[in-house]
């Protein structure tokens, strides 16, 4: 339990203190574009945390590699081209092994490159200093945080279809403004990781 | 089944190699004025703030490396070491504080000043602030945060920010560790 | 004449008309992050603003040589280098703005709004036009981080700080004492202010006759273009 304790802290955090939604900001174009619906709301996330995932994996060894050639200067520019492609590949992966999965995630994939959240989680790996599994359960994390701050987003939102809005908020205004308001529930969890495994 | 050509497929291929080419050697370029010029500035900036943590020293020893972080002796006119310059770190809410703490011969805290934070701002980063700071200077010792009425010793944590707080007087905890171990413990 | 003419336009629609944060809802993610106070936000409109225009050069001078099969990715490299050198110079001769702008420096890679003008007007466009429409764009996005930036740090700490000016000292006084509306400089105050900002462009678009700003869903996204035509009707259900 003790050997878990690290990362099981390290997700916490990523899921509720750290959100990415919701207090680092990343990934706002999906949050506000495609929730919507609870539906592709999930749809969106589960490719979202995929991709997370799998861009760790391969981009951690390829900073190892940057790095000893002293060659971090590229870190951007090679990190974006690997996600991009790497989006690319597992379209075509899934539309021909995995029909049943791209039906529902495919139409989110080439959306996925240009999610901040995506490149961010990489950067933020590398700015903090993880090692390979404490990247890969950060990026896991984030992706849940992004998951779990668009369905609660959703599900705000449906509710707000029928609702009465004052005719000036109506439309992105009020959306801002819920989601405000979510994003200030999750100040609660402030502390509250770090004093889970004080 | 359409058949593909080369133009379809190689020259795309390579007008992007080329592209890809010639922005990296532009970024090589780059990189070889620049990072001169960012090595020096952290080398700058880390003397001033040297200079700024510890005031009376005129000049200050090549940098030493101890399990908890680094130190510099500072030196008077004459060479005489008149204290140490502390630089460590802790994990704070939004990732690792580094600070810089100033000690002088009779273990008092000269000054502290945060080299790198990433903290909420307007919570975490309230750390930079004089008020905050100061808190440590002219005392000695070791110190514990506390969240309100602070006495000899204790630091008034940041408004909403105790995990800040506890980062940074940890890190200035390790300082002033450092600093009696270098000293021998008689301290 | 015409061609003049066009070009002032070019420039000034990005100001209001189409400014890319309040009209076009792009770059939200930077426009929230950074606009904690006026000098980091300003800061990262201008770097936004200096990669928008090169980027916008540089596609628009290549885009005859670039297959349009390969564009998105030849764009990605482009702005990618851009976005690095912008990246080693503000290391180099801005270190302080370099620490307020942290990860979001080098994910102006992602910004919509760069790479949604490469593909809707600079692979298109003549040289000039290009450069006019990133120098307007990128105005536009610096006068929107401004808004953002100097509403959330007049509430949020009750005075503007700026390291250039003063100092490094505040320039006034806090107006609230010791107490601040902090919650304007944390997270939901980002949301809050945005939504508040939106509805007065709403308000001004409204005025002349202009729809208000639309929630876009995955349309915006300059990544769109890469999306098969299936996915492209899947996208609007």
């Amino acid at each position: 339990m003790t050997a878990l304790k690290p990362f099981l802290s390290i997700l916490l955090m990523a899921i509720l203190t750290q959100n990415f939604v919701l207090s680092k900001f990343l990934g706002i174009c999906p949050f506000l574009g495609v929730s919507k619906k609870t539906k592709t709301a999930t749809g969106m996330s589960l490719a979202v945390i995929f991709v997370m995932v799998l861009s760790t994996a391969v981009t951690y060894p390829i900073n190892t590699l940057l790095v000893k050639h002293e060659l971090e200067y590229l870190q951007t520019i090679v990190f974006i081209l690997v996600i991009a492609a790497l989006v690319q590949l597992v379209e075509i992966v899934l539309k021909k092994y995995m029909p049943p999965l791209y039906n529902s995630l495919g139409i989110y994939l080439p959306l996925i490159t240009t999610n901040c959240a995506v490149l961010g989680v990489v950067l933020l790996n590398i700015d903090n200093g993880y090692g390979f599994a404490q990247s890969m359960v950060n990026s896991l994390g984030a992706g849940i945080g992004f998951l779990v701050a668009m369905v609660m987003f959703s599900g705000v939102r449906e509710r707000m279809e029928s609702s009465d809005i004052p005719e000036s908020l109506k439309g992105l205004p009020i959306t801002l403004v819920a989601a405000a308001l979510v994003s200030m529930s999750f100040l609660g969890f402030a502390g509250l990781v770090e004093n889970l495994f004080a | 089944m359409k058949k593909f050509s080369f133009k379809e497929i190689a020259v795309p291929a390579i007008t992007l190699f080329l592209i890809a080419a010639i922005c990296t050697a532009i970024l090589a370029v780059t990189n070889g004025v620049t990072a001169p010029k960012i090595a020096e500035n952290n080398e700058q900036a880390e003397i001033a703030t040297r200079q700024l943590v510890f005031a009376d020293a005129k000049s200050f020893s090549d940098v030493k490396a101890v399990e908890d972080g680094t130190y510099v002796e500072a030196l008077d006119e004459n060479g005489k070491v008149i204290g140490y310059v502390f630089t460590t770190s802790d994990k704070g809410y939004g990732g690792e504080i580094k600070i810089m703490t100033g000690i002088n011969a009779d273990g008092e805290v000269t000054g502290m000043e945060i080299l790198s934070i990433e903290e909420t701002a307007g919570l975490g980063m309230n750390a930079k602030k004089d008020d905050f700071r100061n808190q440590y200077v002219d005392n000695s010792g070791e110190f514990t945060v506390v969240k309100s009425d602070a006495g000899e010793n204790e630091i008034q944590a940041l408004t909403g920010a105790t995990i800040t707080s506890q980062a940074v007087t940890n890190a200035v905890n390790d300082a002033v560790e450092i600093f009696k171990t270098v000293t021998g413990g008689d301290k | 004449m015409a061609e003049k003419k066009s070009l002032g336009k070019e420039l000034t629609k990005g100001f209001l008309d189409e400014n890319p944060v309040l009209r076009l809802v792009l770059g939200t993610c930077p426009t929230l992050a950074v606009s904690t106070s006026v000098e980091s936000a300003v800061g990262m409109g201008l770097a936004a603003s200096i990669v928008l225009i090169c980027s916008n050069i540089a596609i628009s001078a290549l885009r005859k040589v670039i297959p349009s099969k390969v564009r998105i990715p030849a764009y990605i490299v482009v702005i990618a280098s851009f976005v690095t050198i912008v990246q080693m110079l503000v290391k180099a001769f801005a270190p302080s703005l370099d620490e307020q702008l942290g990860v979001y420096l080098p994910l102006i890679v992602v910004n919509c709004i760069i790479l949604g003008r490469a593909e809707a007007f600079a692979g298109k466009n003549s040289v000039l036009a290009s450069a006019v429409d990133g120098l307007g764009m990128g105005i536009g996005f610096t006068i929107a981080l401004f808004l953002m930036g100097f509403i959330r740090e007049f509430f949020g700490t009750g005075t503007i700080t700026i390291s250039l000016i003063n100092g490094g000292q505040p320039l006034w006084n806090s107006v609230f004492g010791e107490n601040p509306i902090l919650i304007f400089i944390l997270a939901p105050g980002g949301f809050f202010v945005f939504g508040m900002l939106i509805m007065l462009a709403n308000k001004i678009a409204e005025k002349k006759g202009k729809e208000k700003a639309q929630l876009h869903s995955c349309k915006a996204c300059p990544m769109f273009a890469t999306c098969t035509a299936a996915e492209k009707e899947d996208c609007d259900r």
